[in-house]
């Protein structure tokens, strides 16, 4: 086994799964909190992506677009609460699910239109392009910067749902709503919120995939499937599953691709049926 | 209970005798009516080429006025979902319920090589253009004709153009797409490297529809080639090409897109990331031939850009198909398919000859240079065609050693 190799797919498998990591919290929280299971998570990403692309076409600055994009997705999140899903919390699942499932249509349509269905790329900033010589591999900058970043943001959003009064009010909402709101907690705000932070999660993964993978309008339906194995293998609404999971899932697309090209997109639900089959309830699930 | 009147039978007997005349003048119609399928990839894998390719069929017909032989061409189209369940599901649908005769299509070369199978059940001819050798090989039949040249006709003309111009570069790393067409162009880029002493220290392969190729690209630098060379097409060609830029391989290293669309990959990637990009391809907008002047001249005011080889593809099988209707005077399948074999013409990329024995068309293929940032005149000025090749498929490798009988 040539080291140099397999120490560069490990270093692919932790930045990819960091990606995978951020969606699957984002996802975790929405689908924990607010109960509904979010089909629209893929496409909030693209837009992050999209958002990234078009700041940057506006303002010619890398890092401002990267604030800024996560920030409008978190936007727009607010928006789909308020007018779509808030009527819905009282209705069934199949309700909720055709929302968000429509929800990611028009999203993707909407880019279409805006941006054209053609797909683009996005160079990484000067800064961040070409590679580093680590000693033991060659790595491009860009994927450790991303490796990096995503592991702050993950590690920001743990501490927060952690360590914050807001996190403890939103860790008690996915445990039990009906007692936060007889504490007096104003809940709409709290699923707004969660929507809201869900989306910005999404938003930055998807700007920080954009000079990875490049943008075109169906860029999330392959993650939309990889966050909701995260969710599933990490344990409905469990946070540190879910960058466990995000974690696992990339480092095993990586290996395998060592080994079996072909089968580094099917390991990714093999993983998840192997979990599943163990412990039904995921990783570090209870319900 | 009302008796019938003489008014009433005479009502009758005229209405019975105007449903008599009307109805052969109906069926007469619809005689004359010819359907037309294109099965394209409005969704999967190669949905974004579905609509373009559609665009190419359509610019074709209409250039006839949708006539042939005096009669009404009907277009219809197909989903093929890039899925071959749903390609032989709907040709058969539009086959049986709306009469068509004429499938051009579908794009994936799985996915056409299960359509074939239904247009030598069905009797019903068939133009397809795309990578594997299986069509006008192993799988030949009557009924089936490949648009796109030769496996081995790309590979040749790829190899040699390259080698000719990069004499040093003999150590080839390989991305290759997993299915009918990667393995046939494969098999020819090795064939026709042994004759330039070329070594192949890596050949991955990866399964259509890939979006995370940083496992492919680390183990391509890995191998430190003296070259990278894609066999794979469309989302993955330009994933593939982007990621080998940010592992900073190119344009250190050349990257070759063996077989590729010439205008759809290009335009989603940046000049930087195309500098020392090679493509090969079917079609370059660029060909100097009368009929690609006046197809791009009208593409580009129709559609505002330049085609690329997808909708080159429609363009230019429903045009085979069309001069060998001319040739047949006739519209009916076995005359049409006859006139097809051996058709020889001037037409979209120059001379085009239909080889009867195998049903491939044998005509030039294309291999450009990308042109760096600053030497592009427009947006779209992406490359430089370098070399067009058409050596045919030598006999020793054919497949199709009988085409059958209609």
């Amino acid at each position: 086994m040539n080291v140099s190799l397999l120490f560069s797919q490990i270093l692919n498998g932790l930045a990819t799964g960091m990606l995978y990591a951020l969606m699957g919290i984002g996802l975790s929280i929405i689908t924990g909190v607010l109960n509904i299971p979010n089909f629209a998570h893929g496409a909030l990403f693209a837009l992050g992506a999209y958002f990234l692309y078009t700041v940057i076409q506006l303002v010619g600055n890398f890092w401002l677009a990267l604030v800024l994009a996560p920030l409008g997705v978190g936007l727009l999140g607010v928006l789909i609460e308020y007018g779509g899903i808030r009527p819905l919390y009282k209705a069934g699942h199949d309700y909720q699910l055709l929302l968000t499932f429509g929800l990611s249509l028009i999203v993707t349509e909407g880019i279409i239109i805006v941006w054209s269905p053609v797909g683009m790329s996005q160079l990484p900033p000067p800064l961040l392009r070409g590679g580093v010589n680590l000693g033991i591999t060659f790595y491009p900058k860009y994927r450790l910067f991303v490796m990096v970043a995503a592991a702050l943001l993950v590690l920001g959003a743990w501490l927060f749902l952690e360590k914050t009064r807001y996190g403890a009010i939103m860790r008690a909402g996915i445990e039990d709503k009906e007692m936060v709101s007889l504490l007096g907690i104003d809940i709409h705000r709290l699923f707004t919120a969660a929507f809201a932070i869900g989306c910005v999660l999404a938003g930055i993964a998807g700007a920080l995939t954009a000079p990875i993978r490049g943008l075109n309008p169906w860029m999330g339906v392959d993650m939309l499937g990889i966050a909701f194995v995260v969710v599933a293998l990490a344990g409905l609404g469990n946070l540190l599953g879910s960058i466990v999971a995000g974690l696992l899932v990339g480092l095993a697309q990586s290996l395998v691709a060592l080994f079996w090209p072909e089968a580094s997109v099917a390991v990714i639900f093999a993983v998840m049926a192997a979990v599943l089959l163990v412990r039904p309830q995921g990783l570090f699930g209870i319900r | 209970m009302s008796e019938l009147t003489r008014r009433d039978v005479l009502k009758l007997g005229g209405a019975a005798a105007a449903a008599g005349l009307g109805f052969p003048a109906v069926l007469r119609a619809q005689a004359k009516e010819i359907p037309m399928l294109g099965l394209w990839s409005f969704t999967g894998a190669f949905s974004d080429v579905g609509p373009v390719l559609d665009r190419g069929m359509k610019m074709a017909l209409e250039e006839r006025g949708m006539k042939i032989q005096g009669k009404s061409i009907k277009y219809i189209t197909r989903d093929d979902e890039t899925k071959a369940g749903s390609a032989t599901r709907r040709a058969e649908e539009a086959i049986d319920a709306d009469g068509v005769k004429y499938i051009i299509g579908p794009w994936s070369s799985g996915v056409a090589l299960a359509v074939s199978e239904v247009a030598k059940r069905k009797k019903t001819f068939h133009y397809f253009s795309g990578g594997t050798e299986d069509i006008s090989g192993a799988r030949c039949h009557r009924y089936s004709f490949q648009w796109a040249a030769s496996p081995y006709t790309a590979a040749k003309t790829v190899v040699d153009t390259f080698m000719q111009a990069n004499p040093k570069a003999k150590r080839w790393h390989l991305l290759v797409a997993d299915y009918a067409f990667g393995w046939s162009v494969e098999k020819y880029i090795k064939e026709v490297g042994k004759g330039h002493g070329i070594e192949f220290v890596g050949a991955d392969r990866h399964p259509l529809g890939e979006r995370e190729f940083s496992n492919y690209v680390t183990k391509a630098a890995a191998n430190k080639p003296d070259v990278v060379a894609m066999i794979n097409f469309g989302l993955d060609a330009v994933t593939g090409a982007r990621e080998i830029f940010n592992f900073g391989l190119t344009p250190k290293v050349p990257l070759i897109l063996t077989w590729s669309s010439g205008v759809e990959e290009l335009v989603q990637l940046n000049p930087e990331i195309r500098e020392n990009m090679w493509v090969g391809s079917n079609f370059y907008y660029t060909a100097d031939t009368p009929v690609a002047k006046e197809f791009v001249k009208n593409y580009q005011a129709k559609f505002g850009g330049p085609p690329g080889y997808a909708p080159a593809a429609a363009y230019g099988m429903t045009r085979m198909m069309l001069h060998a209707m001319d040739k047949a005077k006739s519209t009916e399948v076995p005359d049409v398919i006859k006139a097809c074999e051996g058709l020889e013409v001037e037409d979209l990329v120059g001379r085009m000859r239909v080889d009867p024995k195998t049903h491939q068309t044998l005509r030039p293929y294309f291999f450009m240079r990308c042109k760096k940032k600053d030497a592009m005149k427009n947006p779209m000025d992406f490359a430089d065609i370098v070399a067009t090749g058409s050596t045919p498929l030598p006999a020793e490798y054919a497949a199709c050693k009988d085409i059958g009988t209609l």
